[in-house]
């Protein structure tokens, strides 16, 4: 602990990620009560109020039917947050369940797994959502189920390059030759020894899922009007530039301050807990 | 050192380049845009850039007066008309591109091409029993059942080479196999002003002024048009003002048309045969109930969404609608009676209606094409909050919009279109839109299904005089403003930014216009300069 | 060498079997899509007899196995179907937009490893001053916004507040340049162009640095790491001792074995190009494949979405066996046999 301390101190860089990040979540959990105008983030709109640039009232100026920009960033962050806190929840679990039987178990489990892996590996990322989100209505959730469907196998693929080589270590033997069950050397013993890259790479990823759902979003397939959403908030405001500049400048830093303090905290885990492989 | 040795030199020639590159522009050119896709067959053609095409590239019989209801010959120097059978007469001295001279036997095929493929525009044609070519320059067309409009419809009826088309005949079904359609989707067979020198659909269509012309065309008309497809609004913005783009969709949001004209550019306007459209889906529940129809057509915000379509104080996207019928049709109520919203109406209608507004979620749609509907459906969602309703908001690609449309169950509660008559008759308007049997297409997600309507539609295109016809389309408002199918938006009027260097006068001059969608862009007509 | 052949021949039949894994996956995936194919294909105005006769023709009526067992044959005749949205056979257009998008990612990538790298190698070098800070910053700020921020930023400031670039396109209107293998870059050049050359490069500046700048700071951080590493190897020191220049150290001795965990990483960034060029190309109008792949899917056009993606697919296993190919040269100890890769 007093050489996390020590590694943090020295590394000014990751601190202001974690207060990068702190901002954002809170910005997101008290959104109700910072935010000038609540009621833009659902159905309203204010003629009289549009295009307004930034200034006065509105901090980051009006969008195109008049509603606060400032306000719905604040609740855009929630639906990022979210994103990204229920797609990790989801995929990482079972990739890393995935990785550890394909690496552990050896044999069929892993030439099966690891081949189906490599299918999902196989399709950029953005490319399988895409196709998943075309096929299903452009919801929230449906959001999410595209995204978690794309994520577990990089999870699956690291944990089971660390589980290879932990394998042939002493202290597996060791559980095997007392008698230990399957399920207790992957999850008891092996495990362990893997948290520290995933945690790294699940901190890096909180970034990148925000990144991808606003990447999704921005192609049309995210939550729909009036939910505020960071990417269609940039899709949108890139039909009027340069004149209403600040309808897409606004949401564009937005994501850029978000992921930026998640990266700066994750190459702070990854020099703390030693690197990952 | 290597790195910079070549960073450096690589941005030398980045520099070089960049000075070099200064394309020259073509003299003479004309540059536009639309939404894709382009279609180039006329007897598929059935949007605006497929219009755009199809009134340049070819010719018809007739045309629209400008500036006045009627219409005058093109192709045709003349016709009779006895009972159900036409006659038209045809000018001798027309050729088509390909050299081939335009003949009866090219009408008659055209006709047969449209009615057998039965896609686009074919309904036009469905009262066509017969056409035959009774000698090379005289063309009779008989109709199986009376059809007043039958004239105006011809604008739509363009004439191919049946020649050319004939030597190009895909492979398909039956003899005609398929009747030259992949051959027409890539080329032209016309003898219209403009010849297609490329066509991408998806990008751009190259045409190039036809020297043989027959027709009247201007002094300083364009000798090269290029169409493109599918460009972003901030694209065409910057294309506008920085010279190398002459005239906008109409599809362009306003704070960017407003943006343009700060910097110079002028506004084209056609106007007066169509309309936006609130549709209202008459077989889903809570939208079954007439009363709750009529309350959501009070609730609506009139005012505010004209004004959501203003781009200067004389200029707007949106004129106030006076009924079901658009303003100057027959049957068109007065301007003076323009709708606006009533709230007190709307819960006192909502009073009567079966539902309780809070048990249904209401599915509004607009065309992910056209961004302004997002507006339209954002008020309307505040406004018909204040009745209790929730709506959810769904964007839809054209396409499959027009997918979804074939069934009531998949038929979204509301949905927003803007439509014209096709051939600047309110026949072709209201019919499609409210007839029973043609329930279910893009222009008819209503789904009505009423006997006095019917009959009414069945008056306006049949009755022999304009007196009569006046009197069937103002029973058919007079009936579509109770039975509230749809939620008249507002008249429509489509706005183009254009630069000053084109002078297009059946787009500026009332007294110049077609009442038609489309043929205000007829290339030939226009003058552009340097 | 022999033993290498042998592996790159088992790499490129995995890959081949992973294709397959990804064509059922999507065909899967394209045929859960509610509504009709054949409806949306006829458009509005066609009755329901011509639907149902283009249903049979689509084959839609039969389940779905018999349904990618004719695809598959048709696939193996080099018959991808035709593509609902631009009426045409997918197969001319993928061949119309490919290059384009292959002409950005190549672009890009040029840029990821021409500036990338030398980027890391200066922070390495400069390690703990303010280079390396700088670069450090720089490359997590670039890595931290989607590249459609960046396309907009760009565009905003070097299109719009200093006009310098195009907006939007591949080339300037006023051009017509034949279509030989579809990259302007070579095109133009065929045709003898010079000013069409220059102004189709003027116009892939923008998108090119928009797609690569994320993995220009992720190639950075990764060559400053991995250089890091290597200075820290006993046999930069024993060089260091040797008194040879710095220079000469930091090129050959600290440079080139850090390149191969590298590129790895770089080329699976370079693969990645082909995602995020949905993003770029969507924001400046560029005509290439990503843009198409985003129209199909948003109107469902089953074929045209199943070929896009298995294209796709194909690209990226490609370039995951020319990294491993590459790898393998590169690599002494596994050229002279002496380690395996």
């Amino acid at each position: 602990m007093k050489r996390a301390a020590f590694i943090l101190a020295a590394n000014p860089l990751t601190l202001v990620g974690v207060m990068l990040v702190m901002l954002v979540v809170m910005a997101a959990a008290l959104a109700d009560v910072i935010a000038p105008f609540p009621a833009h983030r659902g159905a309203v709109v204010d003629f009289l109020n549009f295009n307004k640039p930034p200034g006065g009232d509105y901090l980051m100026g009006t969008d195109v039917v008049g509603r606060d920009l400032f306000s719905r960033i604040l609740y855009a962050y929630r639906i990022s947050l979210l994103m990204a806190v229920v797609v990790l929840a989801i995929a990482v679990p079972i990739g890393v369940t995935l990785g550890l039987m394909a690496g552990y178990l050896g044999g069929r489990w892993e030439y099966g797994l690891m081949r189906v892996t490599d299918v999902f590996l196989s399709i950029p990322p953005l490319v399988l959502a895409l196709s998943i989100l075309g096929v299903l209505k452009p919801t929230l959730l449906n959001g999410m189920i595209a995204i978690t469907a794309m994520w577990w196998p990089w999870y699956t693929r690291l944990v089971y390059n660390i589980t290879r080589g932990e394998k042939a270590e002493g202290y597996v033997l060791a559980a095997e030759v007392t008698g230990a069950s399957r399920a207790h050397v992957m999850f008891r013993e092996i495990l362990p020894n893997c948290l520290p890259a995933i945690v790294t790479k699940m901190t890096l990823d909180a970034g990148f899922v925000i990144l991808i759902a606003s990447s999704l979003s921005f192609l049309g397939l995210g939550v729909q009007a009036p939910t505020p959403d960071l990417g269609s908030m940039v899709a949108e405001g890139a039909r009027y530039l340069p004149d209403q500049w600040w309808l897409s400048v606004f949401p564009g830093l937005a994501i850029l301050v978000a992921v930026f303090g998640f990266n700066l905290i994750g190459d702070g885990l990854r020099d703390i807990l030693g690197g990952d492989r | 050192m290597m790195t910079r040795l070549l960073m450096g030199s690589a941005s030398a020639a980045a520099l070089a380049l960049m000075l070099a590159a200064a394309p020259a522009v073509a003299q003479n050119v004309l540059r536009l845009d639309e939404v894709p896709v382009g279609e180039l067959d006329p007897a598929l053609a059935s949007d605006y850039a497929d219009s755009l095409l199809m009134f340049n590239v070819y010719d018809t019989l007739v045309l629209p007066a400008q500036g006045s209801p009627g219409h005058v010959p093109h192709l045709a120097t003349g016709w009779e008309i006895d009972g159900a059978t036409f006659t038209f007469t045809l000018r001798d001295d027309v050729t088509f591109h390909s050299g081939n001279p335009m003949t009866a036997e090219d009408v008659v095929f055209s006709i047969e091409r449209m009615k057998a493929l039965g896609m686009g525009l074919s309904f036009l044609l469905a009262s066509v029993d017969s056409a035959e070519a009774v000698d090379t320059h005289t063309v009779r067309i008989t109709l199986s059942a009376p059809y007043t409009p039958f004239i105006a419809s011809l604008v739509r009826v363009p004439i191919v080479d049946k020649t050319t088309v004939m030597a190009n005949l895909g492979t398909g079904e039956g003899e005609m196999g398929d009747w030259g359609q992949a051959y027409l989707s890539a080329n032209s067979a016309g003898t219209g002003a403009y010849s297609v020198t490329s066509h991408n659909p998806q990008e751009e269509t190259v045409m190039t002024l036809n020297a043989a012309y027959f027709g009247e065309v201007a002094e300083g008309a364009p000798s090269e048009v290029r169409l493109r497809y599918g460009l972003e609004p901030a694209t065409v913005r910057a294309m506008v003002a920085r010279g190398e783009h002459d005239i906008s969709s109409q599809w362009l949001p306003p704070e960017v048309m407003v943006a343009l004209a700060g910097e110079g550019a002028q506004f084209l306007q056609e106007s007066g045969t169509g309309a936006f459209y609130i549709k209202l889906n008459t077989q889903k529940a809570p939208l079954d109930d007439v009363n709750c129809r009529l309350a959501l057509a009070a609730a609506f915000d009139y005012q505010t969404a004209i004004a959501i379509t203003k781009i200067t104080d004389d200029v707007a996207g949106g004129v106030p609608a006076t009924g079901a019928v658009p303003v100057g049709m027959f049957g068109a109520n007065g301007p003076d009676m323009a709708m606006a919203q009533d709230l007190e109406a709307a819960q006192a209608h909502l009073a009567n209606c079966a539902y309780t507004p809070s048990d249904h979620t209401l599915e509004l749609s607009w065309i992910a094409e056209v961004a302004i509907e997002e507006r339209f459906a954002l008020l309307m969602q505040q406004s018909f909050a204040t009745l209790g309703f929730n709506t959810e908001i769904v964007r839809v690609p054209w396409v499959l919009f027009t997918e979804r449309v074939t069934s009531p169950e998949t038929t979204p509660h509301i949905s927003q279109v803007f439509v014209t008559a096709t051939t600047g008759d309110p026949d072709t308007l209201l019919y499609p839109m409210y007839h029973s049997s043609t329930a279910g297409t893009w222009q008819s997600p209503e789904y009505l299904n009423d006997l006095e309507v019917d009959a009414l539609l069945e008056a306006g295109r049949t009755a022999p005089d304009e007196a009569g016809r006046e009197a069937a389309y103002a029973g058919l408002n007079a009936r579509l403003m109770a039975l509230a199918p749809t939620i008249y938006g507002f008249d429509r009027n489509s706005v183009f930014a254009a630069s000053t260097r084109v002078s297009a006068p059946a787009l500026t001059d009332p007294a110049q216009a077609f009442g038609l969608d489309g043929m205000g862009f007829s290339f030939r007509l226009m003058t552009v300069t340097e | 060498m022999l033993t290498i052949l042998r592996q790159i021949l088992q790499r490129i039949g995995m890959s081949l079997l992973v294709l397959w894994g990804v064509s059922v996956l999507i065909f899967a995936i394209a045929r859960v899509i509610p509504g009709n194919p054949a409806r949306v294909a006829l458009g509005p105005n066609a009755t329901a007899e011509q639907v149902d006769a283009l249903a049979r023709m689509l084959h839609l009526d039969r389940s779905i196995f018999i349904q990618y067992g004719f695809w598959l044959r048709d696939l193996l005749r080099g018959d991808l179907g035709r593509s609902l949205y631009t009426n045409r056979p997918v197969t001319q257009d993928i061949a119309e937009f490919l290059p384009a998008t292959l002409e950005l990612i190549t672009v890009a990538a040029v840029l990821m490893i021409v500036v990338g790298l030398p980027l890391g190698i200066l922070a390495a070098r400069y390690r703990g001053r303010w280079p390396d800070h700088l670069v450090r910053v720089l490359s997590l700020l670039t890595v931290s916004a989607p590249s459609f921020v960046w396309a907009v930023v760009l565009m905003l400031c070097f299109a719009y507040f200093l006009p310098i670039f195009p907006i939007a396109g591949r080339l300037s209107e006023a051009f017509d340049i034949p279509r030989t293998t579809g990259f302007l870059s070579i095109d133009t050049l065929l045709a003898g162009n010079l000013a069409a050359f220059a102004d189709a490069a003027h116009h892939i500046v923008l998108p090119a640095i928009a797609l690569s700048l994320s993995g220009i700071g992720q190639a950075a951080r990764l060559t400053r790491a991995n250089m890091i590493e290597t200075y820290d190897k006993p046999y930069i020191e024993m060089a260091q001792a040797y008194g040879f220049p710095d220079g000469r150290i930091a090129r050959i001795y600290a440079f080139r074995p850090s390149l191969i965990p590298s590129l790895t990483i770089i080329g699976l960034d370079i693969a990645a190009l082909l995602g995020n060029a949905f993003l770029v190309e969507a924001v400046f109008g560029w005509p290439g494949l990503s843009r198409y792949g985003v129209q199909v899917i948003l109107r469902k056009d089953l074929n045209a979405i199943v070929g896009t993606v298995l294209i796709i697919a194909a690209m990226f296993l490609i370039v995951n066996i020319i990294v491993d190919i590459l790898t393998v040269l590169l690599n002494p100890r596994i050229r002279h046999g002496e380690a395996r890769p």
